[in-house]
């Protein structure tokens, strides 16, 4: 409940960000009107600039306003609501260049004005980031090269957006108006200068070091890091963090992973991470010593975020990292729930954490069933998918209407796939958690 | 859920956007 009204308390602070602009143009004294058209093609660039700004707000990462609802929605949040940002300021010149085809005049650059070459660069770099974003795999760009460009671009286009609104000036011609732009302009360069220095530079302050990388199972590496002169950071079971390792945490090269090991462990922290990229697949050469930093804990994905009567675990792949905390520290607090880990792979030989499951089973009361999309030819157990079949198979129907909680995490076609058949089955949303992993 | 929460939270956020938009560019320009 708590964290139902902390979430309502920040979705009204976003709102009152993104609508504090409109409602200045409504309430404020302002010049005559420019007919409707025009009028409302600057209402929407102003819209799509707060918006925008807001943007720098939602992605820094403020664990107190994310926690509510687990910072992974809130970078789909972002894609989503970016996506109607576009669409806004799309429209604005779109309805100008309609209503008024003279205007494509301006667009020769004799007569060009200033104030436009910042609203056409502002555009541009928008398209840009918004195609890379969108189609980053299709385009073959590197997370890094992505992250770096992002980044650049979203501060270009928003500064040069700015720049636009005060070179035309019409409706900012009013005190209010004009103060509440340098308002937002002074906030969001406060944000770019807590996110790239004053966070940066905190984590530079609590280092850690590589203790050991151990190999496991299916081309994935157990990191291990110690806090090196500070006590480490305390975790939910299934939250996750983002690393920066080889590089200064200046460098804008970090990624999130999940943490793997027990919340009840102290002293060392492991991150379980399958070879998947040019990043992942260094993790192998972190050799004892090396400097790592982290940022986090983030997520809500926790059985400590919802107590039940039972848990059921639905992983794939990889997705297993943050299930591993979880299911290690209910060993490690002696739990004698009921638990049912559906964990769906490729196959045996390359089961990630294939021992250690079972000797989990002797001391939880865990039932693991494995799902093999390549089975041996002897194998007796579940193949294919996680299907409803399968899910009604093994989830026995009192479990379902006894409050039981479902946490479930690897690719979102499968997060999907499983969200709706638990559904169906009659588990209602409330109690379906899941973590979305590679959003980009 | 938390998905179709976001998307669906994102989208109503739109709407209210452009109709406070609508409402700006009408108020400004009242029919004469």
């Amino acid at each position: 409940m708590i964290y139902f009204l902390r979430g309502l308390f920040w979705t009204g602070v976003y709102l009152a960000l993104v609508l504090t602009p409109m409602i200045v143009l409504l309430l404020a004294p302002l010049p005559p009107g420019n007919g409707f058209w025009g009028d409302l093609s600057a209402s929407l660039g102003f819209a799509g600039t707060a918006m925008m700004g807001v943007m720098f707000v939602l992605t820094a990462r403020f664990r107190r306003a994310t926690t509510p609802f687990g910072i992974d929605v809130i970078y789909y949040f972002h894609r989503q609501i970016a996506l109607v940002a576009v669409g806004f300021i799309l429209a604005h010149p779109a309805i100008l260049l309609a209503e008024d085809p003279t205007l494509w005049r301006l667009f020769n650059p004799r007569f060009t004005p200033g104030h436009l070459w910042s609203g056409i660069i502002s555009f541009l770099a928008l398209l840009l980031l918004t195609a890379a974003s969108l189609w980053r795999k299709e385009l073959n760009i590197h997370y890094d090269e992505w992250r770096l460009w992002h980044a650049v671009l979203a501060t270009l286009s928003l500064a040069s957006a700015i720049l636009h609104i005060e070179g035309v000036g019409y409706y900012t011609r009013s005190s209010f108006n004009n103060f509440l732009w340098i308002l937002i302009t002074a906030s969001w360069i406060a944000i770019l200068l807590y996110v790239r220095l004053v966070k940066p530079f905190s984590l530079m302050k609590r280092p850690y070091r590589v203790k050991q990388v151990i190999p496991e199972r299916g081309d994935a590496w157990t990191l291990v890091l110690s806090p090196d002169g500070h006590a480490g950071l305390r975790f939910l079971p299934g939250q996750f963090a983002w690393l920066t390792l080889f590089h200064s945490p200046f460098a804008l090269k970090e990624h999130p992973f999940s943490i793997s090991s027990s919340a009840s462990l102290s002293g060392e922290i492991h991150f379980t991470i399958k070879e998947l990229g040019d990043f992942t697949r260094r993790i192998k050469e972190a050799s004892p010593g090396t400097v790592a930093h982290l940022d986090g804990p983030y997520g809500a994905f926790s059985i400590d975020r919802a107590p039940a009567p039972g848990y059921v675990f639905i992983a794939g792949g990889i997705g297993i990292a943050p299930i591993m905390s979880m299911i290690r520290t209910l060993a490690d607090r002696k739990d004698e729930r009921p638990l049912i880990l559906i964990y769906a792979y490729k196959n045996w030989e390359r089961l990630t954490f294939k021992e250690e499951l079972s000797d989990l089973g002797k001391k939880l009361n865990l039932t693991s069933i494995v799902v093999l999309q390549e089975p041996p030819t002897d194998w007796q157990g579940e193949r294919g998918m996680v299907t409803e079949e399968l899910l009604r198979r093994h989830i026995p129907e009192e479990e379902v209407s006894n409050g039981w909680e479902y946490l479930i995490c690897g690719p979102v076609p499968m997060i999907q796939g499983v969200e709706k058949s638990l559904h169906r089955l009659g588990v209602p949303l409330s109690r379906i958690h899941s973590e979305l992993f590679d959003l980009v | 859920m938390r998905l179709l929460l976001a998307k669906a939270f994102a989208a109503a956020t739109g709407v209210l956007i452009l109709a406070l938009a609508i409402l700006f560019s009408l108020t400004q320009n009242p029919s004469p």
